[in-house]
């Protein structure tokens, strides 16, 4: 068995490299085909790699990126497609926000202010997938179709509830309209780095500790396992005693409070409140990372960080004369890439797999001998 | 029954193979092979899943070369280092998984790969006349300008036969050509075959179907373990005998030892009714008792409601009326994981949708159905160790054939795929096993092993409920008969006395009148 | 006439400028280029709005001044560390002069002009940001939109208005805001219909014509003859639907009928609410190349200029008298036009 697990490290490590490789020539070739040297592409990119406040702004972004991706996957283990944790994550960072600024809050030890503004961002996630849940469980409505739509009534609800007469708060002679600013005892602390002027999340500690929990939790319980087999063959799981209406609850409201959480390293670490300008669309970056990582913890760190990094480059390709939309091709031929290469490995490697067991029975037992 | 050397005088062999051995890393697939095709005959090569079969036939279409021995074509060595050797040779394949473009023409799809020119057009005139000659002259029946996707399973595979006539195949290689047939359209295929070798040309015909061997072949070469185990003629050899060579021991047979009812009752199911989603009654007050030690069998034609027991039984699907005891406790409500782990082990009808997670490590495989029981779980703790260890002893004690526990279950044969199942249903001591259709689609010596392990079973006081299509293997296998019709329990039968023909019209309700 | 005005202002501007990029140009160019960058707000140059608005101020002064233009564009979902970076990176690269588009710089223009105190910052549509380096410049479009209000009302005949904001943001409301209050001061029972096509973060709805129609249909189909689009780019489908039913719209941020991409429909649009974002930076160039740079809040209103309405096509001549009127009013402080509700 040693050399098949060797052989399927290397395996596993070919489809990623190879998508890489593959979409790092196609952007080649587009920026070729544009007029744009691909040379000061990556030369730009390089510089930028080297700059200090990239570096930390890509970490940052791969902490938001990667608490996202893991409530997208947490899903796509049992293939149950939480479209809608952009609209969860939207939602529990305004409310939550709302709360973390509010003026009683002031007299709370920090600590507990952090613990209960980030305890109600996951209950509000895990709250808002549970709707979706209950209506794949209850009334058989496809999760995609009523996550999809709860991010339309997500983004109703924060609008109307952004509003002087509710939530918010306006500044004088500003366009912009957030939640009460949370106090400096609601901040999580950033942690400096030398030659940038912005800090690194605090939260990246919640991120690595969330990543660590859902490799735990998948991997080495009883939990897991039940959703995986119920991903893997729904009715092998129900003739297992597993209740796939039970996990669809659970696997959404968790899938939902990791949701809820995307939001925090933003909010508590930068923003201080949710305004106009929070920025949307985590969840379906979450979705491509989540894609890109396999829904591996490991692996998603790795898309995160690539992700985060192809992002925060994109400023210094804009500034260098390329244009920055190279950034949006190479994500999404990268996705594409990493999905086809995954399927020519893994047909592959079903195929070894045959042929190793196929060599294998030369050398099994006879019948004789294990009647005897 | 030894190869016998040509005779001087007659024609060389079609194909002859010489102490052929392919090694892979480690393990030794062909061993000193040794088959002499005649030519202008059918001859079958037989042997249990993962004998061999495959391995031999890539090496003789050249898309493996073997590491010793010698291949002759017509008397002349050669050496193939790919499928066109092997082509250009006069040797073609058709395989057991057509590969035709459905939205292509028979024509097209003919001469695809090697398409008829002109100078650089295409000249399809040429090549419609030619399949069209092939096609008379093997009473193939294949018309050029259809699509594809219009034709059935037996005539695409005529197609493909076609195909390989086109580009000049004088011995032809059938990998399990009858799996994908209905009855009807094996018989068409033995009357093209029979007109092919009338033809003069040879046919390589891979089958575990015994009986079709036997019909259609003119010799049969075993073989067992990567080697030739014997060369016998049809005329000389029956399906058991086959078989036996095949496993290379006495064929088991599907029979009970002395009695080992009790009278405890294990199971007792009273006044179950099923309504379908539909509103059909699937079940209709089924009422039955099984005893420690005692397998009951159910007989019934396909769809009378045995996958609906089974599924009440189970707990995946809910009864409408009735009651289901256990070991005296009622479990008529009780969830499936409860009646698991109350001690019912489940052998399902289809293993890869309800038995299996075929993407999966078999160790993982073995945790499935029993993920709350030891040595599986510590709590909510999945107990890794625990279950490699116990996924081992199966694979020893059941003798699954695999290089190791982390190949995902899809790598294994059916067999040893539902060994693997058996194993694991009879861990953790159940006190009921429900099979169902236990050894479909197993080799031999997985059924053999699959029955000595239900018997075992019965000795150590189980309770079993048995469901087959299989007659020999129920009226064998069981201490109690009964028959389902239409959701309703509507005769029993003792093994003892039943005959299959018997049973079976009980079974189309041809027997209640009497 | 008011638009005679502004014309006649931005030409008095043109001579001057002309005059210098013949030859205070050169000067300048021998001196030491002046370098401008200039960051835009998602969908940056080529959205037929606001960022397209503010890139013809640039393009003016780059033509007449000569001066080294960056200009950069904010991605959707960004956040502000990346508009930092934005602002940065151009502080870094030598770019003096730095126009940030929009009041989601906000932030980002606050932290990067504390740390480059000689850079000389301007941020449009918010006077948040404050320090001795940063020129806030804010337009009052309640003002203008009040005078387009008194329009429509004036020219309904149903008495039945709409308002269609591309966006549900404060920015919007005050159009929203200003016009309600200029329809109902010039006809006290009129109807005045009110549809946001998208709500924050959904910034669709200021580049989307599709849902202009549809909201646009519904309005007329509701009573409405008039409606005001303060949807950037979605006012093509609105007036495209106002085409079509034989109704009229109101054009919003520069004089849309004599915009080329609205040739087709001109006919429907009486006036247009202008918000001349490209005087501001224009402006704001001038007066750093002239070292005339000032901090804080440049307020453009009816007053100042950089807002005023729009009679290309004659459509309100015939009622221009009473909208002047109302101008004259309100630049003398008698009406105070609200910003909020």
């Amino acid at each position: 068995m040693r050399n098949l697990t060797a052989r399927s490290v290397l395996l596993g490590l070919a489809a990623p490299l190879g998508a890489l490789v593959f979409a790092a020539l196609v952007c080649g070739i587009i920026l070729a085909a544009t007029g744009n040297s691909p040379i000061d592409t990556v030369d730009a990119m390089a510089t930028a790699a080297q700059r200090p406040r990239t570096l930390v702004n890509s970490l940052n972004s791969a902490t938001v990126y990667y608490l996202a991706a893991v409530a997208v996957a947490i899903g796509f283990r049992m293939k149950l497609f939480n479209i809608g944790v952009d609209g969860q994550y939207r939602l529990a960072a305004m409310l939550s926000a709302a709360l973390a600024g509010a003026a009683f809050m002031d007299n709370l030890p920090s600590f507990l202010r952090i613990a209960l503004t980030i305890g109600v961002a996951m209950l509000v996630g895990a709250g808002w997938a549970g709707l979706a849940a209950l209506l794949k469980v209850t009334r058989g409505v496809s999760e995609v179709i009523s996550t999809i739509m709860l991010n339309a009534i997500a983004t109703y609800l924060v609008s109307y509830l952004l509003n002087p007469a509710r939530l918010a708060e306006t500044t004088p002679g500003s366009n912009n309209i957030g939640t009460a600013k949370i106090t400096e005892g609601g901040q999580v602390p950033g942690i400096e780095v030398s030659g940038s002027s912005t800090k690194v999340f605090g939260l990246v500690v919640l991120a690595a500790v969330v990543g660590f929990v859902y490799w735990f939790v998948l991997s080495r319980t009883k939990f897991g396992f039940e959703l995986k087999a119920t991903g893997l063959s729904e009715s092998a799981a129900v003739a297992s005693g597993v209740s796939v209406k039970k996990m669809v609850v659970i696997s959404m409201l968790l899938s939902g409070a990791v949701a809820g959480l995307v939001g925090m390293p933003q909010l508590l670490g930068s923003s201080y409140t949710y305004s106009l300008d929070f920025p949307p669309g985590l969840g379906f970056v979450g979705i491509a990372v989540a894609l890109l990582g396999r829904n591996h913890p490991v692996g998603m760190m790795v898309a995160a960080l690539l992700w985060g990094f192809l992002d925060n480059a994109a400023n210094a390709l804009d500034i260098s004369g390329v244009p920055r939309e190279i950034v949006l091709i190479m994500q999404g031929v990268i996705v594409l890439s990493v999905v086809v290469a995954y399927e020519l490995v893994r047909r592959y490697r079903v195929r070894a797999e045959q042929q190793a067991v196929g060599k294998a029975l030369g050398r099994t037992k006879t019948l004789e001998e294990v009647s005897a | 029954m030894s190869t016998e050397p040509p005779a001087g005088g007659a024609p060389a062999p079609a194909v002859q193979l010489s102490a052929i051995t392919k090694r892979f890393p480690g393990v030794v697939a062909n061993s000193d092979v040794n088959i002499t095709v005649r030519a202008g005959t059918v001859h079958a090569i037989v042997g249990e899943n993962g004998a061999g079969k495959s391995t031999l036939m890539k090496i003789l279409y050249g898309m493996q070369q073997p590491d010793e021995g010698t291949i002759a074509v017509n008397g002349a060595p050669v050496s193939f280092s790919s499928p066109a050797d092997a082509i250009r040779a006069g040797i073609g394949m058709v395989h057991q998984h057509f590969m035709l473009a459905d939205n292509l023409t028979v024509l097209e799809n003919v001469v695809l790969g090697s398409e008829p020119r002109k100078g650089v057009a295409l000249d399809f005139g040429t090549a419609r006349a030619r399949i069209a000659e092939i096609s008379a002259a093997y009473g193939l029946g294949v018309d050029p300008d259809r699509l594809v996707d219009d034709l059935g399973v037996g005539e695409r595979q005529r197609v493909e036969i076609l195909k390989v006539l086109y580009r000049g195949a004088r011995t032809l290689i059938l990998d399990e050509p009858t799996a994908v047939l209905v009855p009807q359209e094996v018989d068409e295929l033995f009357g093209n075959l029979r007109d092919l070798k009338a033809e003069g040309l040879t046919i390589l015909f891979i089958s575990h179907k015994l009986d079709e061997v036997l019909s259609v072949a003119d010799d049969i070469t075993v073989i067992r373990r990567g080697t030739t185990v014997a060369s016998v003629s049809p005329e000389g050899v029956t399906a058991r005998k086959l078989a036996e060579l095949m496993v290379g021991s006495a064929l088991p047979v599907p029979e009970l030892r002395e009695s080992t009812v009790t009278d405890d009752a294990v199971l007792t199911v009273s006044g179950l009714t099923v309504v379908g989603a539909d509103g059909r009654t699937v079940l209709d007050n089924v009422s039955f008792t099984i005893h420690a030690g005692e397998v009951l069998g159910i007989a019934g034609v396909e769809g009378n409601g045995q996958a609906e027991l089974v599924e009440a039984l189970m707990g995946i699907r809910s009864c409408n009326t009735g009651r289901i005891v256990l070991s005296g406790r009622d479990i008529t409500r009780a969830t499936t994981r409860h009646r698991r782990e109350a001690g019912i082990g489940y052998i399902p009808e289809d293993r890869h949708r309800q038995g299996l997670l075929l993407e999966a490590p078999l160790w993982e495989n073995r945790i499935l159905g029993h993920q709350t029981s030891a040595p599986n779980v510590r709590g909510p703790l999945l107990d890794r160790k625990g279950a490699k260890r116990d996924t081992e002893r199966i694979v020893d004690e059941y003798d699954v054939r695999t290089p190791g526990i982390d190949v995902n279950a899809s790598a294994l044969s059916g067999g040893n795929q539902q060994k693997l199942i058996v194993g694991r249903e009879m861990s953790g001591s159940p006190v009921l096993l429900i099979a169902s259709h236990p050894t479909r689609g197993v080799d031999v010596g997985a059924q053999a092993a699959i029955w000595e392990h239900i018997r075992r079973a019965r000795a150590e006081q189980l309770a079993v409920l048995l469901i087959s299509a299989d007659l020999d293997e129920l009226i064998g296998m069981s201490d109690t008969l009964s028959v389902i019709l239409r959701g309703r329990f509507v005769a029993d039968h003792d093994p003892a006395t039943v005959t299959p023909e018997q049973l079976g019209s009980a079974m189309t309700g041809a027997g209640r009148e009497d | 006439m008011a638009l005679g005005l502004t014309l006649a202002a931005c030409g008095s501007k043109n001579d001057s400028g002309s005059g210098g990029t013949t030859t205070g140009g050169g000067t300048s160019q021998a001196a030491a280029k002046l370098k401008i960058g200039l960051a835009y707000d998602i969908g940056g140059r080529g959205d037929q709005s606001f960022n397209d608005s503010a890139a013809r101020g640039l393009d003016k002064a780059k033509s007449e001044f000569g001066i080294d233009v960056k200009e950069l564009e904010a991605a959707a979902g960004e956040t502000d560390a990346q508009k930092e970076d934005r602002l940065r990176q151009l502080a870094e690269g030598g770019y003096t002069t730095i126009i940030a588009v929009g009041f989601a710089y906000e932030t980002a223009v606050e932290k990067t002009a504390k740390d480059f105190p000689e850079v000389k910052f301007a941020i449009i549509d918010s006077a948040g940001p404050s320090a001795d380096n940063v020129a806030n410049l804010t337009f009052a479009e309640q003002e203008g939109s009040f005078l387009v209000g008194v329009a429509a009302a004036l020219k309904s005949k149903t008495g039945n208005v709409g308002f269609i904001g591309g966006v549900n943001v404060p920015l919007i409301q005050k159009f929203e805001v200003g016009f309600t209050a200029g329809v109902k001061a010039a006809k006290a029972d009129a109807t005045v219909q009110v549809k946001y096509l998208t709500q924050p973060p959904d910034f669709t709805g200021f580049n989307d014509p599709a849902k202009g129609e549809t909201a646009a249909k519904g309005m007329f189909d509701a009573g409405a003859d008039i409606v005001y689009a303060a949807a950037g780019g979605s006012g093509n489908g609105v007036f495209k639907t106002a085409k079509a039913n034989g109704k009229f719209g109101i054009g919003v941020d520069s004089d849309q009928y004599n915009l080329p991409a609205l040739a087709d429909v001109k006919d429907v649009i009486i006036t247009s609410m202008i918000k001349e974002v490209d005087v501001a930076v224009y402006d704001f160039i001038t007066s750093v190349k002239d070292g005339k740079f000032a901090k804080g809040e440049k307020v453009y209103d009816l007053k100042a200029g950089g807002i005023d309405y729009a009679t290309s096509g004659g459509k309100i001549d015939d009622i221009k008298s009473k909208i002047d009127e109302y101008k004259a009013k309100i630049t003398s402080g008698e009406i105070k036009v609200p910003s909020t509700k």
